[in-house]
């Protein structure tokens, strides 16, 4: 029997904590508006944002208090999901752009509109960006980073091989010949010209960029285009590119490709802007060129970051963020964060030159321009992707062109109907 | 009353008919101070009972609830019926991925069972020096969290930096990239799951070859059977029991591979990895669809309690049968 209230505590405990948890983040009449903010930048830019959100607090002493929480982007959305069904998510959370409209489509975040109707920043966005963070023509965040994919080269290798920085894709794969050494004759390159990856790849934009340099594409207004005769050639030309010259190793992604430039054994990448830091840690002397021009256009995928408002968040907490939101986009701000994280600014009114203390940020501004949105408002952009892979990945290794883009289209088509 | 000694006695002395058997405590105690001690055992399994509500059943029952609906997981969720389970058996990546996971249990359950009872056999030989460092070596990797293991398995193959690729490229044998290889990616991931889980299975085909009776194989001696039949004929059949529980548990675990594939190839080569938990995981997280992950996660649910109860009466009858 003395047992028996040990039995009633134990849950009534669990419940407490239970309760305890799912208090934070919420607002009292008297105190400040309380706001959480979880994003995924761990490096350099994380320190930027926490000095940004700091000034904001200080700023706004008494009235608000936001708290951010670091939740790397590969997990965020792994957290992010059970955090919002416990009721216990933040009330900001920045997350890969191309991830945003699945949430927005499920009724996760706030609409934005009236925000973008009052604020005075946000005519002056870049329009890429503006478009991965709307779906079925409403705004649903707000964007903190869009930039278009970029070529990384190895200075001191393409100097030992008397090599140009190539403007074209033709220039492209010759230069990438002549950086691919084979020393002890074993067919398999000690060096590579290029590293090409042919799944999961950087932002998902290296092929959605070379299928743009042909004038083709992946999705266009909402349907499927990737089934073209230009996608066909850009698949066959890349192919027999790396087969015949072994320009590039098979099989890479990403972060392997990441791994390859940093460790020298590849001449050129194309990546995104943290590719600065890394290879200036790893002892690369780098320089940064936009992708070279296709047959019909030069243009870049770009990888984007958005931060939403969450349902979450009550109106006084709702207004507390849009306040933060656009303290985020002031110039002032806009100019400390580009500078910061390494990242292009979003505003098209900040020049190169206004940025040019940081030479990558002022290199990247040029090519803002480049930079078209991922998938812009496809809800079920995790299908289309899977489907891109599975065909770069297969023509890659020599399949058919034709059969794979039919496939392509018929999955692609699929998952932008459901 | 329990000392170590006498348990050991004692289990010598009365053989259990069930290797992983326990042993009860004495009849005339129990009918008399019965109550009591069903109220005593209670109190002591409350605070595991208690948890295993809170966290084991609730979700079971609010996913089955969840299976009906299309909840993202958040925000108001409409009843669909039958609409989950009806896309299941209709959508050809559920069947792509059902053949993935029975690709890799066949690649799996086996090769794990067999490699576990050799390892055991030749574990349990009295003439094998430094058992017991042996032991310890082969059962660490168990204790490793699958996902450590499988990281440090995808350095170890990497095609560039990899230590035993590098080896291998020595005595001129070129792996390539295993790991996007569409053929080789499965047996990949399976080997890894192997060799982290066989030291569990070791382990208890172990306890199950102690439990076999010295006396039968000196019978067989005398008899004249060789390694082999005694082998065949008693080690084998005196096993099935211990051998039963090993497929079941190794089965349930290849039904529900993820950890490695996802770290490892992350379904691919082009989604020649993707298993069921795989397409739970993304239609769940990825997409929102947690009514239909949900819904996956009962018919495979199913389906491992429907081969489990398979593989106990097949061998419960041949358990009879001998």
């Amino acid at each position: 029997m003395k047992r028996i209230p040990a039995l009633v505590v134990a849950p009534v405990c669990l419940a407490l904590t239970l309760a305890a948890c799912s208090s934070g983040g919420s607002s009292d009449s008297d105190g400040p508006v309380e706001l959480t903010f979880w994003h995924g930048y761990t490096e350099a830019d994380g320190d930027v944002l926490e000095q940004i959100v700091d000034d904001f607090n200080a700023a706004h002493d008494g009235e608000i208090t936001i708290t951010t929480q670091v939740n790397p982007w590969d997990v965020i959305d792994d957290t992010f999901l059970p955090a919002l069904s416990a009721d216990n998510g933040p009330e900001i959370v920045a997350m890969p752009a191309e991830r945003l409209p699945v949430y927005a489509d499920r009724g996760a975040f706030v609409e934005l509109d009236d925000f973008y109707a009052d604020d005075e920043a946000t005519p002056d966005l870049n329009a890429g960006a503006l478009d991965m963070v709307t779906v079925d023509g409403t705004a649903y965040g707000v964007p903190t980073g869009f930039v278009p994919l970029t070529m990384f080269y190895n200075k001191a290798l393409l100097d030992a091989a008397g090599v140009a920085v190539p403007t074209t894709w033709d220039e492209w794969v010759a230069a990438a010949q002549a950086l691919t050494v084979d020393e002890n004759g074993d067919g398999t390159p000690e060096q590579y010209g290029l590293a090409l990856a042919d799944h999961a790849t950087v932002g998902n934009g290296v092929w959605p960029t070379l299928f743009y340099g042909n004038g083709g594409a992946v999705v266009e207004d909402g349907k499927a285009v990737i089934d073209s005769p230009e996608n066909a050639e850009t698949l066959e030309f890349w192919h027999d590119a790396v087969t015949a010259g072994k320009i590039s190793p098979t099989g890479v992604d990403g972060v392997s490709g990441d791994s390859l430039f940093s460790s020298g054994r590849v001449a050129m990448y194309v990546g995104g802007p943290w590719m600065a830091t890394v290879s200036e840690e790893n002892g690369i002397d780098y320089g940064i060129a936009p992708i070279p021009a296709g047959p019909e256009e030069q243009a870049a995928s770009a990888i984007g970051v958005s931060m939403a408002l969450t349902r979450q968040a009550d109106q006084a907490q709702q207004e507390a963020a849009q306040e933060f939101f656009s303290y985020f986009l002031s110039r002032e701000e806009s100019v400390a964060w580009a500078l910061g994280s390494g990242w292009p600014p979003l505003r098209t009114d900040i020049t190169a030159d206004e940025v040019d203390e940081n030479p990558v940020v002022a290199a990247l501004t040029e090519q803002a321009e480049l930079g078209r949105p991922l998938l812009p408002g496809v809800v079920n952009s995790t299908d289309v992707l899977t489907a891109v892979d599975d065909l770069t990945q297969r023509a890659m290794a020599g399949e058919p062109v034709d059969e794979l883009l039919a496939q392509a289209q018929t999955a692609i088509q699929a998952a932008l109907d459901d | 009353m329990t000392t170590a000694h006498a348990a050991g006695s004692r289990k010598r002395a009365y053989r259990a008919p069930a290797p992983l058997g326990g042993r009860g405590g004495p009849v005339r105690q129990r009918t008399r101070t019965g109550s009591r001690r069903t109220r005593t055992a209670l109190a002591f399994l409350a605070p595991a009972l208690i948890i295993l509500a809170v966290f084991v059943v609730w979700p079971m029952i609010s996913a089955l609830q969840m299976s009906f609906t299309d909840a993202s997981g958040f925000g108001r969720a409409e009843w669909v019926g039958l609409d989950n389970y009806t896309r299941i058996f209709t959508d050809p990546d559920i069947r792509d991925a059902v053949l993935n996971t029975v690709v890799y249990a066949l690649l799996f359950t086996p090769t794990a069972v067999v490699v576990a009872l050799a390892l055991a056999l030749l574990l349990t030989n009295d003439r094998l020096p430094l058992r017991g460092l042996f032991r310890t070596s082969l059962f660490l990797p168990f204790i490793i969290s699958l996902a450590v293991a499988a990281l440090a398995w995808s350095y170890l193959i990497d095609p560039q930096v990899g230590l035993l690729h590098y080896w291998l490229r020595g005595v001129g044998i070129d792996l390539g990239n295993v790991l996007q290889d569409p053929t080789l990616a499965m047996p990949a991931v399976a080997l890894v799951a192997v060799w982290k889980n066989f030291g569990f299975y070791m382990v208890i085909f172990m306890a199950g070859l102690q439990e076999i009776p010295g006396s039968l194989y000196e019978a067989a001696k005398m008899d004249g059977a060789g390694a082999w039949s005694r082998f065949r004929h008693i080690t084998l059949p005196m096993l099935s029991n211990t051998t039963a529980f090993v497929l079941i548990f190794a089965l349930i675990a290849a039904l529900q591979a993820f950890d490695q594939i996802y770290v490892m190839t992350g379904g691919g080569p082009y989604g020649n990895t993707q298993t069921v938990v795989m397409e739970i995981y993304e239609s769940g997280f990825r997409k929102l669809e947690l009514g239909f992950a949900s819904a996956l996660s009962y018919v495979l649910l199913l389906a491992t309690l429907a081969l489990s109860i398979v593989q106990f009466v097949f061998f419960g009858r041949r358990e009879e049968e001998s």
